[in-house]
C-alpha cells in the first residue's frame, strides 16, 4: 500500500512538473524577439558577424555626480548547440574597489597607466544591479551571485552569475531586462571621470562568450583588457545638453529634453562592445575617408589646446585606414570616433569598436610622433580586437602583439623605418627599434602565450604581449619573406573576422599561406621562452707566409689566411646570414643553420678581413644583443668619444649649476 | 648709462681683465668631468669599438640604439656611470669654495693680485666660506623648500581646472619667483663673501648682517643685473645646442666637443661676471676705505689691490649708506 501510493505521488508529480517546465520554456521562447538583422550602420547589405547579442540601453548619466542609471534589455540567441541554465555576467567596474582583483594586483604590479601607490575615494566605481528579469522567467534577481573563476578572492564582484529555472535550448533566444546603476571611478584605467569629462567604457552588465565549450568570463584583472560576443547596439543616452559627445556606431538622434538634458540615440552592428564619451570644452572636426566599402564618416574630438593638432590626426587615421585597407582587409563601419580625452585621465590610448582614444600633449613638438603611435595603434584594433576578437584575457598577444607588430609595418610606411617615432633635433627613433627594446630586458621572462594575468609582472606583460611578439612576427618575415607575410595577415584577417579565433589558428594561416612547417620557430618564438643571441665571436687574418724571414706586406699581392667566428650564446637556433667584407671591397655571404653552438668560416685570399656580420640585412629583430652582431677588424672608437662627449658635457653643467647656487 | 648698465659693464670690464680665472675654473671643470665619467667611457668602449651598430650613434643619434646600450648588462646599473658624475660634480663645488676667496679679492682689486695673495686669500678665508656656505644652507633651504612646497600646491591647485594650459603658466610663473627668490638669496650672499674677503673678517656673521642691508635697502641694482646676465645666460645653452644639431655634422665629434666646452665656458663666464658685478657693487656701496693707516695684519696684507686708487673711491657713507 506504501508502494502504492509512493507511485502515485511520483506520476503526480511528474505530471504536473512537465507541463510547467515546458510553459516556462515556451515563455522564454514566445517572449523572445530575434536579433536585428539590420545594416544601416555597416557599409554592407548583409549582416557581417553572427549576431549572437543584442543590447537595447536606455541610460541618464548626471555630470555632477559622476553617476549613471540605465535599463537593459539584452537578447541572447543561444547559438552554443546545446541548452544553456546558467549565465555569467560582467560588471567591469566593480574592479575599482580596494578589495577587488584588480586593485590587488594593481596595487602589487600596477595597471596600463599607473601604479595604485594610495587609494583615494575617487577611484571608487561600482555597477550595481538593481533588478534582473528574465523575460518568461519572472525577477530573479536573488538568484543573482558573483563568482570568481579566475581566484580565491571572494571579494571580487566583476562576474556575477545567474542559474536560469529553465535551460535555453540550443537554436532559441532569451530575454534579460537589468537595471543597473553605475557609479564612474576617476579614471584609474581605461574608464571613469577627469574633471567634466568622462570615458564611458565597460560600462553595463555585459554577458560572457560561449567559447570552445564553456563560458568564458574571466574577472576584470589589472592587465587584461575584454571578450565579448558580436551583435546589435541601440542605446539611448541621456546627458546635459551642453555637453559634445562621441560614442559608437552611428548617431540615430538627438532630442533635447525640458530639464536641461538631451536624449542621444546611437546604432552599431557587428560590434562587440559600445562606449561613449562627453566633455562640454571638445572641438569636433568632422572628416571622411573613401572606403573600399563605402564613405566613412570620422569623427575627431580634440581637447581646445590641441585642436592645433587636429590636422596631425586626420592624416594618420587616413594613412593608417589606407594601409589597412590595402594590406589587411576592408574597413566595414561607417563611422570612426577619435578622442582626444582629457590630460592626465588614464582613458588615453584606448580601444572600442569604431571608437578609439588618442593621447597629446599641447606642446607636442611635430617631429615627436607620439599621438600618431597611439592613434595608429588604436585604429590597428579596429581590426585586431575589432573584428578579428581574439579572447584579450586569454590571449593578448593576439590583439596587443599582432597590433604592435602592424603598428611597426604602418608607422614604418608613413614616416620612416628609423624615424616614426622620433625625428627631433637630429635624434631619431623607429618603432621596430623600440618595440624590440621593450622586450631585451624580459627576454626569458614569459612565453608570450601566457594568459595576460599570469605574467611574471606588469612590465612582463607589457613587454612580451607587445613588443616581443611584434619582434616575433617581424622576425618571422625574414624566414617566409616579407609579402608572404602581409599575404598571410590578409587571410588571417579576411578568414577570421567577426570570430573568435585562437593562436592556433592564426599560427596555421601562416604556415598555411607560406607553405612551410614553421614549428621549429613557432615553438621557441610563441610558446618558449628561449632566447635568440649571435655574436661575431673574432676575425682575424695574417699573411699565408707568416713564416717567411723578411716577409713584407703588400697590398694586393700579400696572400691572407682568415678566420671569422660566429658564436650562438643563447638557446633560440635560428639560421642566420654573415656577410664578411675585405679590405678590398668585396663581399662575401655566408649561411649557417645555427644548429651548432659556433661555426667558423676560413678564407685565403689577397685580401684581409675588415668586418663580420651576422643578420647584413637587420631583419632578425628577436637578437637581444645588436651590438655584438658584427665586428670589424680595426677598433672605431668615434661612437664611444660621441657618447663620452655627451657625457662629458652634461656632467661639467651639473658641476657649473651646483656652483652656480652653491657657492 | 644707468646703475644697472653701470655695474654690468664694470662686472664684464673685471671679467676681462682677470679672464684667466674662468680658463682656470674651466679647465678644473673639465678635468674632473673627465675623471667623473671616465668609468662611464671604460663600459662603453668595448661595446662600441669594433661594433658596426655603433654606426647608428655616430652619423646621427638613434635614441633606441642609445637605450639598448644603457639595457645592456656590461653596463652595469646605472648609478655606475652617474654617480661618479655627481661625485665630481660636488668636489666641483667644494674647490670653487676654495679658490673663490682668491678671485672675489682679485676683482675687488684694480691690478693682478700676485700669485702668493690669491692662494693666502685662499687659505685664509676657506674656513670662513665654509661657515658662511653652512649659514646659506640654514636659510635658503627653509625659503626655497618652503618656495617649492607652495609650487607644488599651487600647481596642483592649477591642475584641478579645466584650462590645460593653467598648470603650466602657473609652473612657470611660479618657478619665476622662486629663481627670483634664490637670486636674492644668492646676491646677499655673494656681498657677504665680499666682505668676509675684501675686509678680512673673521666674524662671518657681521658680514652676513651687513650685506643684508645692502640686499634689502637696494634690491633692485643687483637684482637687475644679476637677472640680465642670468637671461643671457640661458640663450648660451639654446644657441650653443642649435649650433651643435644644426651646423656641426652628426660624426663630427672634434667639432661637438669644441662647441659643447665653448658653451661651458660661456655660462662659467657668466656667473663670473654676475661676481665681478657685485663686486664692482660691493666696492662702490659697501667698502669703506680705512681713514687711517690701521696696523697690518699679521698674516695678511693690507689688500692693497682692493683699494681703489685715490680719486675712484665712492662717496662717503651718510648714515652708514653710500650714495651711488
Amino acid at each position: 500500500m506504501a508502494i502504492k501510493r509512493l507511485v502515485f505521488l511520483l506520476l503526480l508529480g511528474y505530471a504536473l512538473h512537465v507541463p510547467a517546465q515546458a510553459k516556462s520554456t515556451a515563455a522564454a521562447t514566445a517572449g523572445t524577439s530575434p536579433i536585428p538583422d539590420t545594416t544601416s550602420a555597416i557599409n554592407s547589405s548583409a549582416p557581417l558577424s553572427q549576431r549572437v547579442v543584442a543590447y537595447d540601453i536606455q541610460a541618464k548619466y548626471d555630470a555632477k555626480s559622476h553617476t549613471l542609471d540605465g535599463r537593459e534589455l539584452l537578447t541572447y540567441h543561444n547559438l552554443t548547440g546545446q541548452p544553456l541554465d546558467h549565465f555569467p555576467f560582467h560588471l567591469y567596474l566593480n574592479a575599482f574597489q580596494p578589495t577587488s582583483t584588480f586593485v590587488r594586483e594593481a596595487k602589487a604590479s600596477g595597471t596600463r597607466d599607473e601604479r595604485l601607490g594610495k587609494w583615494k575615494p575617487e577611484f571608487w566605481g561600482a555597477d550595481e544591479i538593481k533588478s534582473f528579469e528574465v523575460v518568461g522567467m519572472g525577477d530573479l534577481t536573488s538568484k543573482l551571485h558573483f563568482i570568481q573563476p579566475d581566484d580565491d578572492n571572494v571579494d571580487d564582484k566583476t562576474v556575477a552569475e545567474v542559474v536560469l529555472p529553465n535551460a535555453i535550448p540550443p537554436g532559441e533566444f532569451v530575454q534579460f531586462k537589468i537595471a543597473f546603476h553605475d557609479q564612474f571611478p576617476e579614471t584609474v584605467a581605461r574608464t571613469g571621470y577627469k574633471r567634466d569629462f568622462v570615458l564611458g567604457g565597460q560600462w553595463f552588465p555585459k554577458v560572457g562568450v560561449w567559447w570552445q565549450g564553456a563560458w568564458n568570463c574571466h574577472q576584470f584583472h589589472a592587465t587584461t583588457e575584454f571578450f565579448a560576443d558580436f551583435g546589435v547596439y541601440d542605446v539611448k543616452l541621456t546627458v546635459p545638453q551642453y555637453e559634445v559627445m562621441g560614442a559608437t556606431g552611428v548617431e540615430v538622434s538627438s532630442v533635447n529634453n525640458s530639464d536641461g538634458t538631451k536624449t542621444v540615440a546611437y546604432h552599431a552592428e557587428d560590434v562587440h562592445d559600445f562606449a561613449w564619451t562627453v566633455g562640454p570644452r571638445f572641438k569636433v572636426g568632422e572628416d571622411s575617408y573613401s572606403g573600399v566599402m563605402g564613405p566613412i564618416k570620422l569623427h575627431i574630438l580634440m581637447q581646445p589646446a590641441h585642436w592645433s593638432q587636429e590636422a596631425r590626426h586626420a592624416r594618420i587615421l587616413k594613412e593608417s585606414l589606407d594601409r589597412f585597407e590595402r594590406w589587411y582587409g576592408p574597413y566595414p563601419y561607417k563611422t570612426l570616433t577619435l578622442v582626444d580625452p582629457e590630460p592626465g585621465s588614464a582613458a588615453g590610448g584606448m580601444e572600442y569598436p569604431t571608437f578609439i582614444t588618442g593621447e597629446t600633449t599641447w606642446w607636442m613638438p611635430n617631429g615627436l610622433y607620439f599621438p600618431e603611435q597611439v592613434v595608429e595603434h588604436e585604429f590597428g584594433h579596429q581590426y585586431w580586437y575589432g573584428m578579428v576578437a581574439t579572447n584579450e584575457f586569454e590571449d593578448a598577444w593576439m590583439d596587443e602583439g599582432i597590433n604592435s607588430y602592424t603598428e611597426v609595418k604602418v608607422l614604418d610606411s608613413i614616416l620612416g623605418r628609423d624615424t616614426s617615432v622620433l625625428n627631433l633635433f637630429g635624434a631619431t627613433a623607429g618603432d621596430r627599434q623600440l618595440q624590440r627594446y621593450e622586450y631585451i630586458e624580459v627576454a626569458d621572462l614569459d612565453p608570450i602565450s601566457r594568459k595576460a594575468w599570469q605574467y611574471a609582472t606588469f612590465g612582463s606583460y607589457g613587454s612580451v604581449t607587445y613588443g616581443k611578439t611584434a619582434s616575433v612576427l617581424l622576425t618571422l618575415e625574414s624566414v617566409i619573406g616579407e609579402d608572404t607575410m602581409q599575404k598571410a595577415m590578409h587571410v588571417y584577417f579576411m578568414r577570421y573576422r567577426f570570430t573568435h579565433p585562437t593562436p592556433e589558428d592564426f599560427l596555421k594561416t601562416i604556415e598555411e599561406v607560406s607553405g612551410k612547417n614553421l614549428r621549429w620557430y613557432f615553438n621557441p618564438a610563441v610558446y618558449g621562452t628561449q632566447v635568440l643571441d649571435y655574436e661575431v665571436l673574432g676575425l682575424d687574418s695574417w699573411p699565408a707566409n707568416w713564416y717567411e724571414k723578411d716577409a713584407k706586406e703588400k697590398k694586393g699581392e700579400t696572400i691572407y689566411d682568415s678566420v671569422v667566428m660566429i658564436h650562438r650564446k643563447e638557446d633560440f637556433i635560428f639560421p642566420v646570414a654573415v656577410e664578411v667584407r675585405f679590405d678590398d671591397g668585396e663581399k662575401l655571404r655566408e649561411h649557417w643553420d645555427g644548429q651548432d653552438r659556433w661555426v667558423k668560416f676560413t678564407y685565403r685570399r689577397k685580401a684581409k678581413v675588415e668586418s663580420a656580420e651576422v643578420d647584413p640585412d637587420h631583419q632578425i629583430q628577436l637578437d637581444r644583443n645588436n651590438f655584438n652582431n658584427s665586428r670589424t677588424a680595426v677598433p672605431k672608437p668615434s661612437p664611444a668619444r660621441k657618447l663620452a662627449n655627451y657625457w662629458q658635457f652634461a656632467s661639467q653643467l651639473l658641476a657649473q649649476c651646483l656652483t652656480w647656487w652653491l657657492v | 648709462m644707468n646703475e644697472h648698465g653701470n655695474l654690468i659693464a664694470s662686472g664684464f670690464a673685471i671679467v676681462r681683465r682677470h679672464r684667466r680665472y674662468v680658463v682656470w675654473f674651466w679647465l678644473l671643470n673639465l678635468a674632473l668631468a673627465f675623471l667623473g665619467v671616465a668609468g662611464h667611457g671604460n663600459h662603453v668602449h668595448p661595446i662600441l669599438d669594433h661594433s658596426m651598430y655603433a654606426d647608428k650613434l655616430l652619423h646621427g643619434f638613434d635614441a633606441a640604439v642609445y637605450l639598448e646600450l644603457f639595457a645592456r648588462p656590461e653596463m652595469g646599473p646605472e648609478r655606475a656611470s652617474t654617480a661618479p658624475a655627481v661625485h665630481f660634480a660636488f668636489l666641483f663645488v667644494l674647490l670653487t669654495l676654495l679658490f673663490l676667496p682668491g678671485v672675489l679679492l682679485a676683482y675687488s682689486g684694480e691690478g693682478r693680485l700676485p700669485r702668493e695673495e690669491f692662494f693666502r686669500a685662499c687659505g685664509r678665508n676657506l674656513w670662513r666660506l665654509i661657515r658662511l656656505t653652512l649659514l646659506f644652507a640654514i636659510i635658503a633651504v627653509p625659503v626655497v623648500g618652503g618656495s617649492f612646497s607652495l609650487h607644488h600646491a599651487l600647481v596642483k591647485a592649477a591642475e584641478k581646472s579645466t584650462n590645460e594650459l593653467l598648470p603650466f603658466y602657473m609652473m612657470i610663473a611660479t618657478l619665476g619667483l622662486i629663481a627670483l627668490v634664490m637670486t636674492f638669496l644668492r646676491i646677499w650672499f655673494d656681498l657677504a663673501q665680499l666682505d668676509i674677503v675684501v675686509r678680512d673678517q673673521n666674524m662671518v656673521r657681521k658680514s652676513v648682517a651687513g650685506a643684508w642691508r645692502y640686499s634689502w635697502r637696494f634690491p633692485g641694482r643687483l637684482l637687475g643685473s644679476y637677472i640680465v646676465i642670468a637671461v643671457a645666460a640661458c640663450f648660451v645653452p639654446v644657441i650653443g645646442v642649435w649650433v651643435w644639431h644644426v651646423v656641426l655634422p652628426p660624426a663630427n665629434v672634434v667639432g661637438a666637443f669644441v662647441v659643447s666646452q665653448a658653451i661651458l665656458i660661456v655660462l662659467l663666464w657668466m656667473r663670473f661676471w654676475q661676481r665681478a658685478s657685485a663686486a664692482a657693487f660691493y666696492m662702490r656701496a659697501m667698502f669703506v676705505a680705512p681713514v687711517a693707516s690701521p696696523p697690518a695684519p699679521v698674516l695678511s696684507p693690507p689688500l692693497s689691490p682692493a683699494t681703489p686708487p685715490p680719486g675712484t673711491l665712492p662717496p662717503r657713507e651718510q648714515n652708514g649708506i653710500p650714495e651711488i
